[in-house]
């Protein structure tokens, strides 16, 4: 499901024109990323927690070059569903 | 790092100001926004957030586990995760930071490392045949104290030991020799194959003085049968111990000395290989047949290079002239002008905006900020160079000027103008 599809489904519910939606989503999407680059934690309730987490800078080496490279440190977001997200993602069954 | 929860609560209230919408619409919204990304997720897709990042799931495997109070073991089951990978732009964002850190390439100094460890290996064969050498004159000398103390010791046994002890003693005195000659008389290929028929001689002449040591050993050890009838019993094993420890020190010197010799043999002779440039001829007619081999194939190229290279020579340096000199064709100009304004020093005259220097204030991340490119940072460097002594380490409190620059100059999609940039920093980072 890409933008355009979820816009589509969220107006459906909501009753809404599509470009209000697309709109108040984008808004949200913006202050989101502002929050998290202000290193602040966002949780939504039966959703999930976004964070900010930190990753120390570290040596990697070239499997086959062996040339060592200093790979700076980085700030990435991290997303750990929440444990009502997780219950019911159980009803899914399994198959592969 | 202090890290404040916000709630969905504070979210609704932020999205609603923001959209001037009511605090109710926003909130539906959210959850309708919450609902629908669930709903595609367990319907098994993908779903993708314009500008955020994308969810979707991943299976886990089911597990074994133990339980830590009891020992028991528990198969924890196999679920599914939501996964999030942000997009580029906010991980852009959320990197700003960090950006104007680039991976940095270590092999110049592991190269360096790697030549030490070398020399370490040259070094150490020496040592420890010194620390051994050192070691076994202790021992002997242990063996003559020992001997001396014992009441009734036979004169006859006095002298095969020392007999024993002068040859280990010359043995070593040889070889510390030869190391010294090897080390200092580098001069000369003959010296080398010198050496090498020496270290051949030598070869031969280690296993007859080992046997004579045996030969000792055994006088010693029918001796000692009959002495045991009135002396103290405890000598004889320890002096066996002695014996046989010095039978094995001499067959483990005697290999070591032939690596040693073969290793700084072989190594001096490539030394040198390379170093003789075939310019004296001495040395060269002396070794053997892979620098003969290596010359002919110099002369044989070098019968070719000379007609090959003055033609090559002379295009290059053809071609830049004639575009210089005669073209006024416009298909050129445009990429000259850049070429131009790359070569004229720059002069730093209008600035759009003026910066103070504060702590994690960085070059890089106001040329990102003001240029769009954070390699444009040299003409900052450029314009302040008066009061930056060093680039990496400016004082905090400096005033820095922003210095208005040529558009064509900070074109960030002309691949040319950030190959410039990056030229620039080679010379003044280094």
């Amino acid at each position: 499901m890409n933008n355009k599809e979820l816009i589509a489904s969220m107006a459906l519910k909501m009753n809404a024109p599509k470009s209000v939606v697309a709109f108040l989503l984008e808004t949200t999407v913006t202050t989101c990323s502002e929050l998290l680059v202000e290193n602040k934690t966002i949780g939504f309730q039966s959703f999930g927690n976004f964070e900010v987490r930190k990753k120390e800078e570290r040596l990697s080496v070239h499997p086959s070059t062996q040339i060592r490279t200093l790979i700076p440190p980085k700030l990435v977001v991290n997303f750990k569903q929440s444990t009502i997200l997780k219950d019911k993602l159980k009803d899914i069954s399994h198959h592969e | 790092m202090n890290k404040e929860k916000i709630s969905s609560q504070e979210i609704i209230d932020l999205v609603a100001s923001k959209a001037s919408v009511s605090k109710r619409a926003a909130e539906e919204f959210l959850k309708v926004m919450i609902v629908s990304v669930e709903e595609g997720l367990l319907a098994g897709e993908v779903v993708k957030i314009k500008n955020f990042g994308t969810f979707k799931l991943q299976w886990n495997e089911p597990r074994k586990s133990v339980n830590v109070q009891t020992g028991d073991e528990i198969l924890i089951t196999g679920y599914y995760k939501v996964v999030f990978v942000p997009d580029a732009v906010l991980k852009e964002q959320v990197n700003e930071p960090f950006a104007h850190l680039e991976p940095v390439e270590l092999d110049i100094q592991t190269k360096k490392n790697e030549l030490i460890i070398e020399e370490e290996a040259v070094s150490d064969p020496l040592r420890l045949f010194n620390e051994q050498a050192s070691e076994i004159k202790n021992l002997i000398s242990e063996i003559q104290a020992l001997s001396s103390k014992s009441t009734n010791a036979d004169p006859e046994k006095k002298i095969d030991k020392e007999i024993i002890a002068e040859k280990e003693q010359t043995i070593v005195t040889d070889v510390t020799d030869q190391e010294i000659e090897e080390t200092s008389t580098d001069d000369e290929l003959q010296v080398i194959i010198d050496h090498e028929v020496e270290l051949n001689e030598e070869n031969q002449d280690y296993p007859p003085v080992t046997i004579d040591n045996e030969k000792d050993n055994y006088q010693v050890q029918l001796e000692i049968p009959e002495e045991d009838l009135n002396s103290d019993l405890p000598t004889t094993p320890y002096l066996d111990n002695i014996k046989s420890s010095n039978k094995r020190k001499v067959w483990v010197w005697s290999l070591l000395i032939l690596l040693l010799l073969s290793i700084s043999g072989t190594g001096a002779y490539l030394y040198y290989s390379s170093q003789s440039d075939f310019s004296d001829k001495n040395s060269a007619t002396k070794i053997s047949e892979k620098i003969s081999i290596t010359e002919i194939l110099n002369t044989i190229s070098g019968w070719f290079t000379p007609a090959a290279k003055p033609v090559t020579k002379s295009k290059t340096i053809v071609i830049p002239k004639d575009t210089t000199a005669f073209d006024s064709i416009s298909q050129i100009q445009p990429v000259d002008s850049i070429q131009i304004l790359f070569d004229n020093p720059r002069v730093y005259t209008d600035f759009i905006a003026s910066e103070r220097i504060k702590e994690g204030s960085r070059l890089t991340i106001m040329s990102k900020r003001y240029y769009g490119n954070k390699d444009f940072w040299v003409y900052i460097y450029e314009a302040n160079k008066d009061k930056i002594m060093n680039p990496d380490n400016i004082a905090i409190g400096t005033l820095i000027r922003i210095p208005k620059l040529d558009p064509r100059l900070i074109d960030v999609s002309n691949p040319r103008c950030i190959e410039k940039a990056k030229e620039l920093h080679d010379i003044y980072i280094n």
